[in-house]
C-alpha cells in the first residue's frame, strides 16, 4: 500500500469468460479479462485478548450450534420467518445458460449513456480475431458510439455496453432499470422553483471558471494513504505476529512422517 | 518447526479437506509424504495436472494445468504448447519430495500425470487401459474384464500392471520402450478392446456404447499427448478418501473391494506391487 502500484491486467491468466460479440450475422470472438481491482483498505477482525483472527461460522439460531456446509439449504424469505426452501439442484436448474455470446442489439451515442446504470467494467480482448476486433473498435471510436446488448455471466444475465477505452474494447455491465430509483417522483424535487436570471448567470460563471479536463488521477484515497503510512510505522515498531495454532498432534505426526521419508529417500 | 525438513511453508494445516472423515490438510500432506518414495518413482520427469480443493472436497474444486502464480523458483516446470488449451502451458514436474509436499499444501488432492515424459513428450512410455463400468456392472465385472485383458496381452507376450482408479474402475498399465506414437498406442488399445467384445458381451470398445447400463468400457482415449491419468497413489476427491492403488495380480479377483484402499490404509502397505516396472518396458507389435 505504501508503494503505489498500478493494477496490472494479467492477460496471461485464464480469461474469466470467452465467447463472441454478435452483431446480426457478424461475429467477433473475444475473451473477457478483469480490469477493475478494488483497492480499499481491508482489515481482519482479531480477538483483542490474543490477536488471533476471528472466523465466521454459520450458526443455527434454534440449536445455537454451527452448521456444516452440506447441511445448508437456501431459503427465500417470503414474509418474516416464512421461507420457501430451495436445494442446490433446483437452483442449478433455474440458472440461465451461458450461450457464450454478447448480443449487440443496437448502437447508441456513448456520451448519452448514463453512469448511474454502470455496474462493472471488463476488458475485451480479441480471441484470434484481430481484424474484426480492430474494425469494430475503430468504427465505434470514430463514431463515438457504444453497442448495447446482453451477456450471461456465470449465473446472471446483464444488459451491457461495449465501448472503446484507451485502444481497447471494454464491456460494462449495466443495472436493470428496476434496480435504479427514479428521483423524479420525489416530492422534495417537485417543489423546486425556477432560479432567477441574475442567480443563474452567477452560477454559470462559477461553473465556467472551474471547468477543465476530467483527470481521475487528481483524486487519491486519503484514508488508504494514511493507513498505509500507519502500517509502515507499525511494521517498524509494534508488529503483531500471530502464530496460527496448529493442532500439535497433527503437526507432530507430519513431522515424524517427513523425517522417516527423508531417511528412506536418502538410503536409495 | 519444519524449517530443516522441507522448503515448503505450510499453510492452514488444520483445514478440513474431507469433512465426512474429518481429515485435515496436515493428514493429507502426511499421506503424500508417506507414499512419496513409491509415488516419485512413477512421477519422474512427467508433467502433472492438479485438481485442487482449497475449501475441501465438498466445495467445487478446480483443474490446474498451469503452474499457479507464486510457484516457488525451485519447482521444476515444463513449457509446452497444448492443443487442448490452445496455448503454451507451464506444467509442473514433480521430481522431488518438496514439490510433492508443495502440491499437497496447495490442496491438490488429485494429482494426474501424462503418459509420456518431458524429454520425449510426443512419444508415450506408458499405455493405459482404462476399465470403466456402467452400473449395474459392478466390480466383479470389472475384474472379469481386467483378467480377460491380462490374458489377451499375455498371448502377445505382454505383462500389464494393475491399479484401482480410486473410483469405480480399474487401470491396466503397460510400460513400453521409447519410439511409439500416441496414435499407435491408442489404436493398439482400441484394437484389443474391439477383439475382446467378441469374447465377452459386457465389454464395450466404443465411446458411443460406453453409457449403456451394464457395460464395461475399455477407454482408449486417454492415450493422447497432453492427456493424463490419475497418478498411482493419488488420493481421490470422494468422501471415502480412496486412493488409486497399485495392485498385485493375485489381489485382482472376485469380491475384491477397491474402497478398502484409502488414505489411512494405503500407507500401511509395505509391499510395492509395481516394483521393477521401469525395468520391464516392453515392445509392441504395431503397424
Amino acid at each position: 500500500m505504501a508503494k503505489e502500484e498500478k493494477p496490472r491486467i494479467r492477460v496471461s491468466r485464464r480469461p474469466i469468460w470467452s465467447g463472441r460479440i454478435t452483431i446480426g450475422l457478424v461475429n467477433v470472438p473475444v475473451k473477457l479479462q478483469t480490469m477493475i481491482f478494488d483497492k480499499g483498505v481491508s482489515f481482519r477482525f482479531l480477538h483483542k485478548a490474543d490477536n488471533s483472527p476471528l472466523k465466521y461460522e454459520k450458526v443455527c439460531i434454534k440449536e445455537e450450534k454451527p452448521v456444516a456446509w452440506q447441511d445448508i439449504a437456501k431459503g427465500y424469505e417470503v414474509s418474516k420467518g416464512q421461507f420457501v426452501v430451495f436445494d442446490k439442484e433446483e437452483l442449478k436448474a433455474a440458472l440461465p445458460e451461458s450461450d457464450s455470446r454478447i448480443r449487440i442489439d443496437k448502437f447508441v451515442d456513448y456520451l448519452s449513456t448514463d453512469p448511474v446504470y454502470f455496474d462493472r467494467s471488463f476488458l475485451l480482448l480479441p480471441d484470434k480475431s484481430d481484424d474484426a476486433y480492430s474494425l469494430l473498435l475503430t468504427a465505434l471510436h470514430g463514431l463515438g458510439k457504444a453497442g448495447v446488448g446482453r451477456i450471461t455471466l456465470k449465473t446472471k444475465e446483464y444488459p451491457v455496453l461495449v465501448h472503446p477505452y484507451k485502444g481497447a474494447l471494454v464491456l460494462t455491465t449495466l443495472r436493470y432499470a428496476y434496480e435504479v430509483a427514479d428521483p423524479s417522483e420525489l416530492e422534495d424535487l417537485k417543489k423546486l422553483k425556477e432560479p432567477n436570471k441574475a442567480e443563474l448567470d452567477l452560477a454559470v460563471k462559477i461553473v465556467s471558471d472551474l471547468s477543465g479536463e476530467f483527470n481521475i488521477a487528481d483524486y487519491q484515497d486519503s484514508f488508504r494513504e494514511k493507513i498505509g503510512q500507519l502500517i509502515e510505522k507499525k511494521m517498524k515498531g509494534e508488529t503483531i505476529v500471530v502464530e496460527k495454532p496448529v493442532k500439535e498432534e497433527a503437526a507432530k505426526e507430519l513431522m515424524v512422517a517427513l523425517q522417516e521419508t527423508l531417511k528412506q529417500l536418502k538410503q536409495k | 518447526m519444519f524449517k530443516k525438513l522441507t522448503k515448503v511453508e505450510f499453510t492452514n494445516l488444520d483445514k478440513i479437506l474431507y469433512p465426512e472423515l474429518r481429515i485435515t490438510k496436515a493428514q493429507v500432506i502426511e499421506y503424500y509424504v508417506r507414499v512419496a518414495p513409491r509415488m516419485l518413482a512413477l512421477l519422474f520427469n512427467r508433467p502433472v495436472v492438479l485438481t485442487r480443493f482449497p475449501e475441501g472436497i465438498n466445495h467445487e474444486g478446480f483443474y490446474e494445468k498451469d503452474a499457479p502464480l507464486g510457484t516457488p523458483s525451485w519447482v521444476e516446470t515444463f513449457k509446452e504448447y497444448a492443443e487442448t488449451s490452445q496455448r503454451e502451458l507451464r506444467y509442473i514436474v514433480c521430481n522431488d519430495l518438496d514439490t510433492l509436499i508443495w502440491l499437497a499444501n496447495l490442496a491438490a488432492i488429485e494429482i494426474h500425470m501424462t503418459l509420456s515424459r518431458t524429454d520425449t513428450f510426443e512419444n508415450p512410455d506408458l499405455i493405459l487401459f482404462d476399465i470403466d463400468p456402467k452400473p449395474p456392472a459392478d466390480y466383479d465385472k470389472v475384474v472379469e474384464v481386467a483378467l480377460l485383458l491380462k490374458e489377451k496381452l499375455a498371448a502377445l507376450g505382454l505383462v500389464p500392471y494393475a491399479k484401482t482408479s480410486g473410483k469405480n474402475g480399474l487401470h491396466l498399465i503397460l510400460p513400453i520402450i521409447d519410439g511409439y506414437t500416441f496414435e499407435q498406442t491408442r489404436e493398439f488399445v482400441h484394437q484389443i478392446a474391439k477383439e475382446l467384445t467378441k469374447e465377452s458381451e459386457i465389454v464395450a470398445s466404443e465411446f458411443t456404447q460406453s453409457k449403456k447400463p451394464g457395460v464395461v468400457f475399455i477407454d482408449y482415449r486417454q492415450n493422447s499427448q497432453g492427456r493424463t491419468m490419475i497418478c498411482p497413489y493419488s488420493l481421490r476427491a470422494v468422501p471415502e478418501a480412496t486412493v488409486s492403488t497399485p495392485l498385485n495380480w493375485d489381489d485382482v479377483k472376485k469380491r475384491f473391494k477397491p474402497a478398502e484402499f484409502t488414505l489411512s490404509t494405503v500407507v500401511k502397505i509395505d509391499d510395492n506391487p509395481w516394483k521393477g516396472l521401469w525395468e520391464n518396458r516392453q515392445k509392441l507389435k504395431v503397424n
